[in-house]
């Protein structure tokens, strides 16, 4: 049995060394994770509008349900016309402008961190 | 895309030797490029958590998270680096991660080997070299036997290691000698133990 005492031996011996085999099925299951992954049926965005479009459809049928048809489309009404009624004035624009350009800035930046630097930081 | 057009393109994606071509052509809509750099790179990744990890269901979990990350966050790859780096450091840090959680929910410290010697004496009995050698390095530290692993085991360079391990290349060279040294110590003791 070797003792390994000079370094040259216990380098040439781990070289040497051959990495063991890993689990049969590992690629499958990766390719299975990653490109061979069935997409999502509906985007993310597309649930948050059809739940928003069902609260406003429900919020309805309850307000006619209750008799309060009428006060619940003035009042609908009412919103839209007052929001309608925002876009007329100029500050509305600048705030819109403002707020989609910081939208632009912000998706320019890369947030990622190299992973290398997420290990010092952590450290 | 019919088989026949799948058939033609396979053998393209296999002569691209740069990863950085199979990067972009996955980013570009070839996913058969990113099955590429699975094929390249899943034993190595699988090598380095189960070295880190010495536990191989955990490893291979690690494995497929580390190639997922990867596949979902191909346009935060910066070009001119090295895809092996980055996934290694992402499978290290998905290690790192299972190594803090099993700290977390066990009251000891980390799973060090109880008998480093055990080890490399029982693999002695059987007369492997390659086993004992194996043995040996699994009873070192964490940081020792990841450092052996990348740089013996799968010829990564100085340079790339620290990047991986987020430390600096003297640590990396330091943590090299002292890993070759506690080795050197295991393999004699347990030389030592088969004599007696």
């Amino acid at each position: 049995m070797k003792s390994y005492d000079s370094d040259d031996e216990l380098e040439r011996a781990l070289f040497a060394l051959e990495l063991e085999e890993p689990p049969a099925d590992l690629r499958a299951s990766i390719l299975t994770a990653t490109i061979y992954r069935p997409p999502l049926p509906v985007k993310p965005w597309e649930v948050w509008a059809l739940g928003a479009a069902c609260a406003l459809l429900v919020w309805l049928l309850v307000a006619v349900s209750q008799g309060a048809a009428a006060p619940a489309m003035a009042a609908l009404t009412g919103y839209l016309s007052e929001g309608l009624a925002s876009f007329a004035q100029p500050a509305t624009f600048f705030w819109i402008a403002v707020g989609g350009g910081a939208v632009v800035w912000i998706s320019q930046l890369n947030l990622t961190l190299a992973p290398g630097a997420q290990q010092a930081q952590r450290r | 895309m019919n088989v026949a057009a799948a058939l033609l393109e396979a053998p393209l994606i296999q002569s691209i030797d740069d990863d950085q071509a199979l990067v972009s052509a996955a980013m570009g809509g070839r996913p058969d490029a990113f099955g590429t750099l699975v094929e390249r790179y899943d034993r190595a990744v699988y090598h380095l958590a189960y070295r880190t990890l010495r536990d191989q269901e955990e490893a291979r979990d690690v494995a497929q998270e580390a190639f997922f990350k990867a596949y979902r966050s191909l346009r935060t790859f910066r070009p001119g680096s090295k895809f092996s780096t980055w996934i290694f450091a992402i499978a290290y840090h998905a290690c790192c991660d299972r190594l803090a959680r099993r700290k977390r929910y066990s009251n000891d410290e980390l799973p060090e080997r109880a008998d480093p010697g055990a080890g490399p004496e029982q693999q002695a009995i059987a007369g492997d070299e390659a086993r004992r050698l194996r043995a040996a390095i699994e009873a070192l530290p964490e940081k020792y036997r990841t450092v052996i692993t990348l740089y013996h085991l799968q010829g990564r360079q100085y340079d790339e290691i620290a990047e991986v391990l987020g430390i600096p290349m003297g640590t990396v060279k330091t943590h090299l000698f002292r890993a070759k040294e506690q080795l050197r110590r295991l393999l004699a003791q347990g030389a030592a133990g088969v004599e007696q």
